[in-house]
């Protein structure tokens, strides 16, 4: 019992030109096991909803549960994943996929076989004596992918991890997280501002507005469980993208507008 | 709501190309030899300057009339206490003003509100020359060390806060998110993430406040003080004698050098393989 079911949550905070609503509303469920993105116009609250998940942000009204029991705060089983490199520059590799598990003060050796398995998941044996500095963007994000699995959460929240790396890496990262998925089956919970890549990985998709943030559509992908990139091309994985952008468009164009037209508008969230 | 920073257009960058990596050491290399070159070739001048009868042996005299009484001083029994007078009020200097510096920067950080009504002071502070509150210390304390440790603790501390606090508030406040995530106490956050995060800083912090600790140990000694380098300087100064002055100003420079030097390869050692931000 791994899921994550969130309750009528509301998030609000005063902005400078007042108060912001920034998720209202919200009630779904993530299933055991399953893989749901949310995609949304930036500015929408899905950073803020995923926050409030983590328990890092206490929400306005409403509450989240994750395995069944209430979010109150930040929990060792719910791995989270940042869209900044979160990696820390004065650490090495290894060092920055251990040193959550020594804040867990879990035993040496198990530390070490454990990061080692991380690291070697995501594909980043042979670099674990080198710094953040040697590394590249997509790299480092590796890294920070490697230290949340180390920690072997049951759930992973993920906030638009690969979203500041290009293009080509992001297709390449996306699949390897399909990849570690199909391996590990965690709980994932995935914010992105790209239709395809939330169409590539999940199994549903949920559709978040402008401010107010409320899911105002929710997708069921079904396409292959094993699918990889080349499913991009399918008429199936087409009429699925129509129907995410369709929704989405409105949105967009809703919050851009209102977000030229009070130019002071409040804290930008991604 | 969390505000995003854009990470440091610095940290994007790609693997360094492994020859890069050779050259600072190079470029260590050089910088050493110049600055013995520089120091060699002032010495020349000031050499011929008085062999050429430019100016009058008593105001700088030649570096070989110098540079033996040094030696000879060095060796001499009356300079150990002073020496040590010195460099007691130096290391007590920079470990209270350090320590002092880091749990008031770490506090106005804490305490976001405190800082900010005493920032504008604390900036004031380093236009101020403190040592003019050097007689106020000597009437509270007594003509002793502990006047000029007491000073010189307060010069160092300042930039140490300053560069704390600053250092602090720059930290990428999405290390600070990862903290809370993987459930870091408030002592882990501080001092496995914020501090290691705001090092630069702090370091550069501490360099400029031992520094300010050398320069107001040997000025207050040089102002009233029974013994120390300064006291020296001082005393031959006012003894019009030219040679054991400058003899001990050298003694003084080396031992600056020597600060710098030793405080620059600390931070080098500190700070490796980071980027520079």
């Amino acid at each position: 019992m791994t899921g994550i079911s969130i309750h009528e949550l509301g998030v609000a905070f005063s902005a400078k030109d007042g108060r912001v609503i920034a998720v209202d509303g919200v009630t779904q469920e993530v299933p055991e096991r399953g893989f749901v993105s949310i995609v949304g116009p930036s500015g929408c609250g899905k950073s803020t909803l995923l926050s409030v998940i983590a328990g890092l942000y206490a929400p306005t009204s409403g509450h989240v549960e994750v395995g069944g029991r209430r979010v109150t705060g930040p929990d060792r089983a719910v791995g989270v994943m940042f869209q900044e490199d979160s990696t820390l520059p004065w650490k090495t590799v290894l060092e920055n996929v251990r040193f959550p598990l020594q804040v867990a003060k879990v035993p040496k050796s198990e530390q070490l076989t454990r990061a080692q398995q991380a690291i070697d998941l995501v594909g980043l044996g042979g670099f674990e004596r080198r710094h953040p500095a040697e590394l590249s963007g997509g790299m480092r994000q590796r890294v920070a992918l490697a230290r949340t699995l180390a920690m072997r959460p049951s759930v992973m929240l993920m906030d638009e991890p690969f979203a500041a790396l290009d293009q080509q890496t992001r297709l390449l990262l996306g699949a390897e997280v399909l990849r570690i998925w199909r391996e590990t089956h965690q709980t994932v919970l995935f914010v992105t501002h790209d239709i395809s890549e939330a169409i590539l990985l999940s199994q549903q998709v949920w559709v978040m507005s402008y401010r107010p943030g409320r899911i105002i559509d929710v997708v069921d992908v079904d396409l292959p469980e094993d699918r990889d990139a080349s499913v991009v091309a399918t008429p199936a994985f087409n009429a699925l993208q129509n129907r995410v952008w369709e929704v989405l468009q409105a949105e967009s164009m809703r919050g851009f507008a209102q977000e030229n037209a009070v130019p002071a508008s409040g804290v930008p969230a991604s | 709501m969390t505000v995003r920073t854009k990470p440091p257009a610095s940290r994007k960058a790609t693997a360094l190309p492994k020859a890069r990596r050779t050259v600072p050491g190079l470029i260590g290399a050089v910088s050493i030899a110049a600055t013995v070159g520089w120091i060699v070739l002032g010495g020349i001048l000031a050499e011929a300057g008085v062999r050429a009868g430019w100016w009058e042996p008593d105001v700088l005299p030649a570096p070989s009339e110098i540079l033996p009484v040094t030696a000879e001083l060095l060796r001499s029994p009356d300079f150990a206490p002073d020496a040590l007078r010195t460099l007691q009020e130096l290391v007590f200097s920079c470990l209270f003003g350090v320590a002092a510096g880091l749990i008031v920067g770490v506090g106005f950080w804490k305490a976001p509100g405190v800082g900010r009504v005493f920032e504008p002071y604390l900036v004031s502070f380093y236009a101020v020359p403190l040592v003019l509150f050097y007689p106020v210390s000597i009437v509270l304390i007594g003509i002793n060390q502990w006047s000029v440790i007491t000073l010189a603790s307060i010069m160092t501390a300042v930039p140490v806060v300053l560069n704390t606090w600053m250092g602090l508030r720059s930290v990428p406040p999405v290390y600070l998110r990862l903290a809370a995530s993987i459930r870091c106490s408030p002592a882990q956050t501080l001092f496995r993430v914020a501090m290691p995060a705001a090092a630069p800083y702090v370091f550069a912090g501490v360099r400029l406040g031992v520094v300010y600790a050398l320069i107001g140990t040997i000025a207050m000694e040089f102002t009233t003080a029974q013994a120390g380098l300064g006291y020296q300087i001082r005393y031959l100064y006012e003894s019009f004698d030219a040679v054991g002055m400058y003899a001990y100003i050298v003694v003084v420079l080396g031992a600056s050098v020597l600060l710098t030097a030793v405080l620059e390869g600390a931070e080098r050692l500190l700070l490796r393989r980071r980027t520079v931000r």
